[in-house]
């Protein structure tokens, strides 16, 4: 077994390094979808136009 | 303990309010959304002062209740009552600024007007005397250039004082009736709320104000009595309410300014006139949007974006580069000297074989790639050729371009291919090394190829590393540079005001097709990204023409789609310049064809709606502006292909490495992948795209990919048609130009990507009329791309008569769609 852990030790960093990457971005996207940005990242706050956008439904609300 | 200050900046848009907040807060600042709504909310602590708290209310123009903003903003100064309102002014237009300032200096709370851009104003040698307005506003004007961070912090220090003193401003008096009827207002309705609150009000309910009657709840009677007031007001003054007060207050301004505000050049036309007269020109505003567009993708992808994605696709992401160019210029002269050595010899033997000699021997003799090479066998072998030849022999062969695939018909003569294998002896039939010129720097593939070599890192994982991350994220990155390009271009026209104009012309023409100009805005936010494109469509107030703008602004390109079309310009057109222009065309002409057709239906039919925006005078930007904007989208573009696109191209990679054979599930070698699980599914739905051209399990798989982010589509094709090889020739060998373009025209128009249909389905707020935006997007996509394959079929000769009957069928009914007449105008004219 250790034999084997040392001839395979280069693939076994690098796929560990690999998994916890994509792991990593999976966390990030989930967290992301849950504050309610989208996958591409662009947030209305970072919009030039945020400010003319409006909607008189959510007005009559506040 | 100190006494907390609220300091609300109010003011026009573009009046330099942000500026001025984020250099009174620096970056003590906290952002959030004003309650209920989707209007962002800043709030910060003044520096140097944690007691003395800043709100930046969203721009208004005035306190009527017509926008969320202005909504949100009288909400927040009525209820909220700051200790102070620092009314930010525009000098350079003074005069509708003052609007808003007359209106805020009735709600009883304290104002101090800071005039902004008052650099400007001197520059173009304007007077304002600001203790002369001072008197006649009744409060407190300081001079400010938030720009240049001059006067801003004496300008808070006037704002603290005031609001100390809580001295309350002089008020703006209207004419006799309308002061009657206000008078009778406030005596009937508002005496109960607190003195200083009571005129606003009254204003507000002599202008009829929705809102303002009913948080006020007036009972019938009292607002029947009133009525008559206003109506006899109404009679006297000959207009009606609203427009009685709107009127007074611009004649209240015009007279307070006489003789305290000096125009230099009053009557004449300033620089931004003029050159607004050439770039809105009633004839020449098109022409020239269309040579600005052309211009924009033309640089952004042809020259200086391709120069640079070169680099990055070759270099960076390929074998490697030359560090500052070092050694370039003489290894690319020893590298086409070799090449060219080569096509010499192969077509001289072409040339011999195709008069019926047998040269297969001296063939498999100078083949570099047998492992029995031997050179001096290979320099005896050609020059024994060579002494074979007739003296005057010439030879015509055939050239095929490696990346275009394009035939060309070349001829060399005897001294051409003596030359040639004198050549290849002094390389020693050893083809140059770049390695071996200048400085030169591994690119990535080549690094880490390297790496997992000298880890002993599983073939495998090798794989997965090197040509699905590698090679897919690869792709996707190499096309930064280009992106950036873009980015910057779009930043400086929005910033230096040409995008407003765009939006001005567009109008004058979208009005002749039912549609408003401001369906623009949010196609000028899409060329960056769809999602917040869409999301801009909040800014049209017609229901319909607001649906209709969500279902048509993915079609202009975004940044995400700019990689596909620079790929395919690349591999399949050469590197043609029309392409990435014609791309945005296509988006533009959709967009315009789809109104057309829409409106005419009775679900988008509807009232053309006046369009008023302000064109902000042209102006230079900020090197610092420009460079943040494009940074921050550009930044967005790279953070996706570090995770939805590393994660796309992890699976596949997987799914196109691995598939059932003979000897049961397993990884595929690279000459298997026709048997891979992604083979499998693209083949099952690839018939769907047979009419377009693009009937491969490729083909329909990047376009299936596409639809998580668009960058996929050239990760995608990286990692399948990778597999060989170079993509790139992969890619030009497998599309031919008419199903090229129909490719493009597809996946620019189809159904957008997932974070694109999720923004359509939250505007749309409605499952059915998502079901139709995506609908009639993929079905347009799919109706232009055939008529584009088929039609394009008629000029290669290999024409489907189906297809070409289908297509012409096609286009008749969308030319149908086009000038049949409006919906209802029949039933109106029986």
């Amino acid at each position: 077994m250790f034999e084997w852990i040392v001839q395979n030790l280069g693939t076994i960093i690098v796929a560990t390094v690999l998994i916890a990457v994509i792991a990593l971005i999976i966390v990030c996207r989930i967290r992301a979808k849950k504050r309610g940005e989208s996958s591409c990242g662009c947030k209305c706050s970072e919009c030039g136009s945020c400010t003319a956008c409006h909607n008189k439904n959510k007005v009559d609300k506040s | 303990m100190e006494d907390k200050i609220s300091i609300a900046l109010a003011g026009n848009p573009n009046s330099g309010k942000t500026t001025l907040f984020n250099a009174l807060t620096g970056s003590n600042q906290y952002v959030g959304n004003w309650p209920g709504v989707t209007v962002e909310k800043k709030e910060g602590a003044l520096k140097n002062e944690e007691s003395v708290t800043v709100t930046d209310l969203p721009g208004i123009y005035s306190l009527s209740p017509y926008t969320l903003e202005e909504v949100v903003a009288r909400n927040y100064l009525i209820d909220e009552r700051p200790s102070v309102i620092l009314n930010i002014v525009d000098g350079t237009n003074i005069e509708r600024n003052l609007y808003l300032t007359t209106q805020l200096i009735e709600i009883g709370i304290p104002v101090v007007v800071a005039i902004n851009m008052m650099d400007i104003v001197r520059k173009n040698g304007d007077t304002i005397d600001v203790n002369g307005l001072s008197k006649r506003l009744g409060c407190k004007v300081v001079e400010i250039s938030a720009l240049k961070e001059d006067g801003i912090i004496e300008a808070a220090k006037v704002a603290i004082e005031v609001a100390k003193s809580a001295k309350k401003t002089v008020k703006h008096i209207f004419s006799g009736a309308v002061e009657h009827a206000i008078a009778h207002i406030e005596e009937i309705t508002v005496h109960n709320l607190p003195e200083d609150m009571q005129r606003w009000y009254a204003i507000k309910i002599f202008e009829r104000d929705e809102k303002v009657l009913a948080q006020l709840g007036i009972g019938e009677e009292t607002l029947s009595h009133i009525e008559h007031d206003i109506v006899a007001c109404e009679k006297e003054m000959d207009d009606d309410a609203e427009s009685i007060i709107t009127n007074e207050r611009y004649e209240y301004i015009a007279s307070i300014l006489k003789g305290v505000y000096v125009k230099k050049n009053e009557g004449k036309l300033t620089l931004s006139d003029k050159i607004d007269q050439v770039v809105t020109n009633r004839i020449l505003a098109l022409p020239i949007f269309a040579i600005v567009m052309f211009l924009v993708y033309f640089i952004s992808v042809t020259t200086v974006g391709t120069w640079a994605t070169d680099w990055a696709n070759d270099g960076l992401f390929g074998d490697g580069f030359h560090l500052l160019w070092i050694g370039d210029g003489e290894y690319n002269e020893n590298a086409e000297n070799y090449a060219n050595s080569n096509t010499v010899i192969n077509g001289f033997i072409e040339w011999s074989e195709s008069g019926g000699e047998n040269l297969d021997l001296l063939k498999d003799t100078i083949n570099t790639e047998n492992d029995y090479f031997d050179a001096e066998n290979a320099k005896t072998a050609l020059q024994t050729y060579l002494f074979s030849l007739p003296i005057n022999a010439v030879a015509s062969y055939t050239v095929v371009d490696e990346e275009t695939l394009q035939e060309s018909v070349e001829t060399a003569t005897l001294e051409d291919l003596k030359n040639a294998i004198n050549a290849l002896i002094g390389y020693d039939f050893t083809e140059p090394d770049p390695a071996s010129y200048g400085v030169w720097v591994p690119g990535v593939p080549v690094l880490v190829g390297n790496g997992l070599e000298a880890i002993n890192c599983a073939d495998w994982l090798s794989s997965l590393i090197l040509d699905g991350i590698v090679a897919g994220v690869g792709a996707v990155l190499g096309f930064v540079p280009q992106i950036l390009v873009l980015f910057l271009i779009l930043a400086f026209l929005e910033d230096c005001g040409y995008m407003a104009r765009i939006a001005f012309v567009l109008d004058k023409i979208f009005r002749k097709f039912g549609l408003s100009g401001k369906s623009f805005i949010p196609m000028l936010i899409g060329t960056g990204c769809g999602v917040p494109g869409i999301m801009a469509s909040r800014t049209i107030e017609n229901d319909k023409d607001r649906k209709m703008a969500i279902i048509t602004t993915t079609f202009i390109p975004c940044g995400a789609k700019l990689p596909f079309i620079a790929l395919i310009a690349g591999a399949v057109f050469g590197g043609a310049w029309w392409v990435a222009p014609l791309a945005y065309f296509t988006g533009m002409a959709a967009i315009v064809v789809s109104g057309i057709i829409l409106k005419k239906t009775k679900l988008f039919e509807s009232e053309y709606t006046p369009f008023v925006m302000e064109l902000p005078a042209y102006h230079m930007p900020t090197f610092k502006n420009l460079m943040h904007t494009t940074w921050e989208r550009g930044w967005s573009f790279i953070k996706k292909a570090g995770t939805i696109i590393l994660l796309s191209t992890v699976i596949i990679w997987f799914l196109t490495y691995f598939g059932f054979t003979d000897t049961g599930f397993r990884m595929l070698a690279e000459d298997e992948v026709d048997k891979s699980l992604l083979a499998v599914v693209g083949g099952f739905i690839s018939w769907i795209f047979a009419p377009l051209g693009f009937g491969t399990w490729q083909g329909a798989v990047a376009t299936i990919t596409g639809l998580v982010a668009k960058e996929n589509i050239v990760g995608t094709l990286g990692v399948v048609y990778g597999v060989s090889g170079s993509a790139i020739q992969a890619i030009s060998s497998a599309f031919s130009p008419a199903a090229g373009l129909s490719f493009l025209i597809f996946n620019l128009l189809c159904a957008p990507c997932f974070a694109a249909m999720g923004a359509i389905k939250r505007e749309m707020n409605n499952w059915k009329w998502t079901t139709f935006a995506i609908g009639y997007q993929t079905i347009f996509a799919y109706a232009i791309a055939l008529i584009v394959y088929q039609f394009g079929l008629l000029f290669t000769g290999a024409v489907n008569v189906v297809g070409l009957i289908v297509a012409i069928i096609l286009t008749v009914v969308l030319l149908y769609f086009i000038i049949r007449p409006k919906f209802g105008k029949k039933e109106a004219k029986n």
